[in-house]
């Protein structure tokens, strides 16, 4: 699946404004704050109908009008696709898939994208919540059990907390609590073997590009952290977890609170063998965070997807020579389309296979697709 | 929207309905205004009939005009097997297959501590005086297949299997007559669960 072509009104700081793409890399060049990230958020958005910098669609608007509208065709082997999206402030979104209004909740997944930026970085540095966050995205967007047995998780453990909170001062019936421990159980379990099986599959994936990133001088191992104590036998997990359940009882009630399970699980990352949060460099973590993201691509064609659309936003200035060739190789072979913004001229880019790429120019919202003497 | 008072009324009232938004509420307050007074008296009757008239049966909790329901006084019924069920509406959702011949006891509702539902906001202790004193031998549990209902069918289980009574659980698995790739992910899932030796 790649985009053809975008036309934009009145979205961030474009007017009007129609661009044809490449269908392997497009590199799109600029100072700050010309509009580079812009150009990415209007794609993501028309592949997801959301931006992923923020919730409030009206911030998308430009400065002075009331609306913004986006148009691009995708073509995916030989059937095309128009995607019409539009906001207008008060009456909100509406969404066209070849002329045919849908709504905005059946269109997500439609067109499969990933976006990697400098704030990814985040994933490893920051503490569980942002890990966890990734794998029920990712666990939901593989698995459609996966996001039921999480709904469903979630709705138990409220429950569970309910009744503890209610009787923090007074005496449990442990005949009232056991019936949500044993759906606490049954499904946090299934949650925990899903995500394992994911990150052993995303381990084994990220690892080949870890690799081809590096240069094959690193090693990248994937860990899940449970907060339930299984002692490395899964066939345990369900006993261990109601053990721990009844163990923490009293504390628990006191703070009416569920302090084991999987949603205070975490994993983590190493770099030959150690810790990557606390041991590896920024552009160790950064190649780490940008090869998980990029196992992510390669589970989600593995589980029968288009090939996704990569969009790279300033990060090959993050990277060391060899780091921004060997990604710049790995780009152009494979068989998606790539958008990447960059700030400062990137050698690969001249020496590059010539055919596989256009470069942008990207000044004052206006986008020129211009020839590559002038880059 | 400026309205008469009598029908802004109306359509405050119907828009309680379930399922009934201000449009459709609207609409129906219309459709009242173009009947004939004979018809709309009609309409209120039966309503307040079926109010007045049903009441839940003391003994399963189902809904019923006599006391007690027809399915606590037909002797035919098989008298030791009870299957309990959330709503009232599930036991006519039961009985409509004519496949169970047994007795029905019905909770009114599911446990759900954030709704503030215990076991004393449900029929149980009832329930238990009924499987005590009536000889039950087999309790089928048919509450809903989510997480409150599945909470349930423990809890009770739990209560009732020291009492030396059978406890099952009705099956959860595929529409029968379907074919299995019309199945979705979760339903395959408790089937593949539920599957038994042949």
């Amino acid at each position: 699946m790649y985009l053809e072509n975008i036309s934009l009104k009145n979205f961030r700081n474009y007017s009007v404004q129609t661009v044809s793409f490449h269908p392997d890399i497009n590199i799109l060049f600029g100072s700050n704050a010309q509009g580079k990230t812009n150009l990415l958020e209007a794609i993501y958005y028309l592949c997801t109908s959301r931006s992923f910098r923020t919730n409030n669609d009206q911030e998308l608007i430009k400065k002075g009008s009331n609306f913004f509208f986006i148009k691009g065709s995708f073509r995916r082997n030989e059937s095309n696709y128009l995607v019409e999206t539009g906001y207008q402030y008060p009456q909100g979104v509406k969404i066209k898939l070849n002329s045919k209004e849908i709504k905005r909740s059946a269109f997500i997944h439609q067109i499969p994208v990933v976006i990697f930026c400098p704030e990814d970085i985040l994933l490893l540095k920051e503490g569980p919540a942002l890990r966890r966050r990734f794998l029920n995205l990712e666990g939901s967007r593989l698995n459609p059990l996966y996001y039921t047995n999480f709904k469903d998780y979630f709705r138990a453990l409220q429950q569970r907390n309910r009744l503890l909170k209610e009787h923090r001062h007074g005496i449990l019936d442990p005949a009232l609590l056991e019936p949500w421990d044993q759906e606490l159980v049954k499904l946090g379990a299934a949650i925990i073997r899903m995500r394992i099986a994911m990150l052993k599959d995303l381990e084994q994936q990220s690892f080949i590009f870890f690799n081809l990133l590096t240069g094959a001088l690193e090693s990248l191992s994937i860990m899940y952290q449970s907060s339930i104590d299984y002692q490395d036998h899964l066939e345990h997990l369900e006993d261990s977890f109601r053990l721990q359940l009844k163990k923490n009882l009293a504390l628990d009630q006191k703070r009416g609170y569920t302090s084991v399970g999987p949603h205070l699980d975490d994993f983590s990352v190493a770099i030959n063998g150690l810790d990557a949060r606390k041991f590896a460099s920024q552009g160790q973590q950064r190649t780490a965070v940008l090869a998980l993201k990029m196992g992510e691509l390669a589970l989600f064609k593995q589980a029968g997807g288009a090939e996704p659309i990569v969009l790279l936003d300033d990060v090959f200035s993050e990277f060391d020579q060899r780091r921004q060739q060997h990604l710049f190789t790995y780009l152009s072979e494979r068989d998606g389309q790539s958008f990447i913004t960059t700030a400062v001229k990137i050698k690969h880019f001249e020496t590059g296979p010539k055919k596989r790429f256009n470069i942008f120019t990207v000044c004052k919202g206006k986008i020129d697709a211009g020839s590559r003497l002038d880059y | 929207m400026i309205f008469p008072q009598p029908l802004q009324a109306l359509v405050e009232s119907l828009c309680r309905f379930p399922g009934i938004g201000p449009k459709t509420a609207q609409r129906m307050a219309f459709f009242l205004l173009g009947l004939s007074r004979e018809e709309v008296v009609g309409i209120a009757r039966a309503m307040v009939e079926a109010k007045d008239k049903l009441r839940f049966c003391s003994s399963c909790g189902c809904l019923t005009e006599e006391e007690p329901c027809r399915y606590c006084s037909d002797q035919s019924r098989i008298q030791n097997v009870l299957c309990v069920v959330q709503e009232p509406r599930d036991v006519f959702v039961l009985e409509r297959t004519g496949q169970y011949r047994g007795l029905y006891h019905v909770l009114h509702g599911a446990l759900s501590p954030l709704d503030g539902i215990g076991p004393e906001e449900l029929r149980l202790p009832l329930l238990f005086k009924r499987i005590s004193r009536q000889g039950i031998t087999e309790v089928i549990i048919a509450t809903n297949p989510n997480v409150e209902g599945d909470a349930t069918a423990a809890y009770l289980a739990r209560m009732i299997k020291p009492m030396g009574v059978k406890v099952t659980r009705i099956a959860f698995g595929l529409p029968v007559g379907g074919d299995l790739e019309y199945a979705d992910d979760l339903t395959l899932s408790r089937a593949l669960e539920g599957r038994r030796e042949m």
